[in-house]
């Protein structure tokens, strides 16, 4: 279930180039998708709520939340198209919804991540 | 090659993008800046100059096209490579990048092995182009360098150069201003006689090998012709000093002119230059002066040639030289100008006087663009009396002048063929101080005595030959011919200087072992008349007192005096 | 190749040939097909068939070939001019020192 959300490889990817700062980036990152998605809510003009998803879909690319990059993609391209209204405020639900899903991961990888260099500093 | 570490500046909206990007460059050994916008950007560039550019293309308050532009602006010269960080895909906006400055992209999700070697491959370009302009700057400099040596040769070179005549009426020439890093050479002296030697050469290559012979080359021609060398002395002297100096594949292709305005001719060597021309204007023919010979500075001294061919000028004829860079010019398809197209210009030509604005159009028309290695000159013939030749200076004070004296010398067969006695002559009488204000006539009277007990004395030449132009040919060449096979015969040259009223008296005798002449006949002609022949007699009796022959012409007497010198 | 060497099969005679512009940068290549030859050849030809061009900086080279192959006692034949090189050698007189053809 979780690999149709999250890419692993690219998280532990991130891990070993991250280091002690990886649980810090899962942080940024949650918080920084907080601040998109009110974005994409009070976008008023199809060209910010495109450029915002097309932001947001290479942090998501980056972090390995693979089907949130490629909703955000989606919105990306209706959004250039701007006929697609419907399309789009289905897209941003769908995008919300995956937040949802996702957000718990990243924290409880978060916290395993933290747990782990804790543990690793006891010894 | 171990990478250098770099400042690279990380331009990303993104947090978490910025922070993994900082992450990844910083594992990879370099130094981060990182800014949060397009404007953030610009601003640590100008302040912290990174040497490399990771820029998001979609940041708020200035995007990442228009710091890329200001940052290119800001750069100037120096290549700061910009990689776009984009998950663009479309042509268009990429397209938009590359506009803006970008050399380079990285797709998201990044990819460290990717970064690795773009960040590797943009730092190369960056060098490559640090060390292009590094070159560029010292060639600059070495160009500016050299520009100022060439100045400074060219000043002391001028000096040498110019210390001639070539401002002389007769004389018009035309030369680039660096014509002596061309290897072209301008030189032009009067003799003591008052005749004008000429030299136009061109040294083999360019730049400062071709101009280091002109040195030594203008000194021996000045020097000699100052001291009434003729042309043969001084080219045997200038070949051997060239061959001496100058490396086995330089040389030195020159003509050299004797222009005499008494004896309205020029006495022409031409080795290795195109042909000049002598105009006669009355007929508007136009004769080559063809070169027979070497360049200076290939044979040795045995075996050079300094024999030269004599002309008959009139007043207002002109001689006409060239360097090869005229008849040399070559079109796109690589033909050459060449001696045709000259002639037709020569043809074409109506006005004397503009032949040279002639020429460098129509080789400006052949070439498509002017050149600036091009000699030419042109000297004409005046009446003596229209030129004044330069007082020549003196550096002794006078208080060991000679005054009563004599001296006699023989001149025999051996050394008639090889050596000149006048210029050693001349300045043994110019010891004298009142004998120098006269100068030129006495080398002339002198010149023409000697030259009379030689060439009709001693060779037998007679000089009713000279009476026409293909005759005055053909007299130098028996000259030449009879000189070579020379076994006996003398001139010998009397001279005596005394003391007279505070000034003195020079007395001159020139006896030769030849048969003598019709005194009488030849002393019944005008004195002033015209000829080609028979001037010798004319011009000695004009400017020396009691003139005399006697012994049945075989020997000539003539008296110079001076008065008490203030 | 611009500057073609070619020794005969008794080793007396080298040929020299000039394809193109023979001029100040062919000067490494020419003296290098006749220096590096560890004898003097008892005659030298210079082919000039296939030069399209010749300068003063190709006569310098034509003058230090004949310093090494001896000065005067030394056998060099410039073959195969073309009438524009001929005039050139003409010009600058170097029959007199070349058997120029």
């Amino acid at each position: 279930m979780a690999d149709t959300h999250l890419d692993r490889d690219v998280l532990s990817a991130l891990q070993e180039v991250m280091e002690d700062e990886y649980p810090m980036l899962l942080g940024t990152f949650l918080a920084d998708s907080e601040e998109r998605l009110s974005k994409l809510h009070s976008a008023g003009d199809a060209e910010t709520l495109g450029a915002t998803a097309h932001s947001f879909k290479g942090s998501c690319s980056n972090m390995g939340a693979v089907r949130l990059a490629k909703l955000c993609h989606d919105l990306e391209q209706c959004a250039m198209q701007k006929n697609f209204l419907e399309g789009i405020e289905k897209l941003v639900g769908e995008i919300d919804g995956e937040f949802a899903i996702i957000r718990p991961l990243y924290e409880a990888e978060r916290q395993r991540s933290l747990a782990d260099s804790a543990a690793v500093r006891r010894f | 090659m171990q990478l250098e570490p770099l400042t690279i500046l990380i331009a990303e909206d993104s947090a978490a993008d910025r922070m993994l990007l900082s992450s990844i460059v910083r594992r990879q050994g370099h130094e981060v800046l990182t800014a949060a916008n397009g404007a953030e950007a610009v601003e640590a560039f100008r302040q912290q100059r990174p040497q490399l550019v990771l820029m998001d293309a979609m940041m708020p308050v200035m995007d990442g096209f228009e710091a890329a532009r200001q940052i290119k602006a800001l750069a100037g010269e120096t290549l700061v490579p910009i990689i776009f960080l984009t998950s663009l895909t479309e042509s268009e906006a990429l397209a938009r990048c590359l506009e803006a400055g970008g050399d380079d992209f990285l797709a998201k999700p990044y990819n460290q092995v990717i970064l690795a070697a773009k960040i590797k491959a943009m730092d190369r370009l960056r060098r490559l182009q640090a060390t292009v302009l590094k070159q560029r700057d010292q060639i600059a400099r070495h160009h500016d360098y050299l520009l100022n040596e060439q100045r400074v040769a060219k000043a002391v070179f001028d000096k040498v150069a110019h210390s001639g005549c070539l401002n002389a009426p007769n004389i018009r020439y035309l030369q680039s201003p660096y014509a002596l890093f061309n290897g072209d050479l301008l030189l032009a002296a009067f003799t003591p006689a008052g005749d004008m030697h000429v030299l136009l050469g061109d040294f083999t290559g360019h730049g400062l090998p071709a101009a280091v012979g002109a040195m030594p080359l203008a000194e021996v021609f000045y020097g000699m012709t100052a001291k009434g060398y003729g042309l043969s002395e001084t080219l045997r002297e200038m070949n051997a000093k060239l061959k001496r100096i100058l490396p086995v594949d330089m040389f030195c292709c020159a003509t050299l002119l004797c222009l005499s305005f008494q004896r309205r001719s020029v006495e022409v060597w031409n080795g290795g230059m195109p042909d000049g021309y002598l105009h006669n204007i009355a007929s508007g023919e136009r004769t080559p002066l063809t070169a027979r010979h070497l360049p200076l500075g290939v044979l040795n001294p045995q075996t050079f040639d300094d024999r030269t061919e004599v002309f008959p000028m009139a007043v207002g004829d002109r001689v006409f030289l060239l360097s090869d860079g005229v008849i040399d010019t070559c079109d796109a398809k690589e033909q050459l100008f060449g001696v045709e197209r000259l002639q037709q210009v020569f043809a074409a030509n109506r006005q004397p006087d503009q032949l040279f604005e002639e020429i460098e159009q129509a080789l400006q028309d052949f070439r498509g663009e002017a050149r600036d290695d091009v000699s030419m000159v042109e000297v004409s013939l005046l009446e003596a009396a229209q030129l004044i030749p330069p007082p020549l200076v003196y550096s002794d004070s006078g208080q060991s002048c000679p005054l009563d004296w004599s001296v006699n010398f023989e001149f025999r067969a051996a050394t008639l063929k090889r050596f000149n006695p006048l210029p050693y002559l001349l300045q043994l009488l110019l010891e004298v101080h009142g004998l120098r204000a006269q100068s030129g006539a006495l080398y002339s009277v002198l010149a023409e005595l000697y030259s009379n007990a030689l060439e009709h004395g001693v060779l037998g030449l007679d000089s009713s030959l000279k009476r026409d132009a293909s005759g005055f040919t053909r007299y130098y060449q028996q000259r030449n011919a009879r000189l070579d096979e020379l076994q006996d015969g003398y001139v010998r040259v009397h001279l005596q200087v005394a003391p007279k009223d505070g000034g003195g008296c020079l007395t001159i005798r020139v006896e030769d072992s030849g048969k003598g002449f019709d005194v009488e006949r030849v002393m019944a002609r005008p004195v002033d008349g015209i000829r080609l022949s028979g001037r010798g007699v004319s011009l000695i009796r004009q400017l020396s007192r009691n003139a005399s022959w006697s012994d049945e012409g075989r020997s000539a007497r003539v008296e110079f005096f001076w008065e008490a010198l203030a | 190749m611009s500057v073609v060497t070619e020794v005969s099969s008794d080793g007396k005679k080298l040929t020299i040939s000039i394809e193109g512009r023979f001029d100040f940068g062919r000067h490494h290549e020419f003296r290098e097909s006749y220096e590096r030859l560890d004898y003097k050849p008892e005659s030298i030809v210079v082919d000039l068939k296939k030069a399209t061009y010749l300068d003063s900086s190709a006569l310098g080279m034509l003058l230090l070939l004949r310093d090494h192959a001896g000065g005067d006692s030394s056998d060099i034949r410039v073959v195969n001019s073309s009438s524009d090189v001929k005039k050139i050698l003409a010009i600058s007189n170097f029959d007199k020192l070349f058997d120029i053809s």
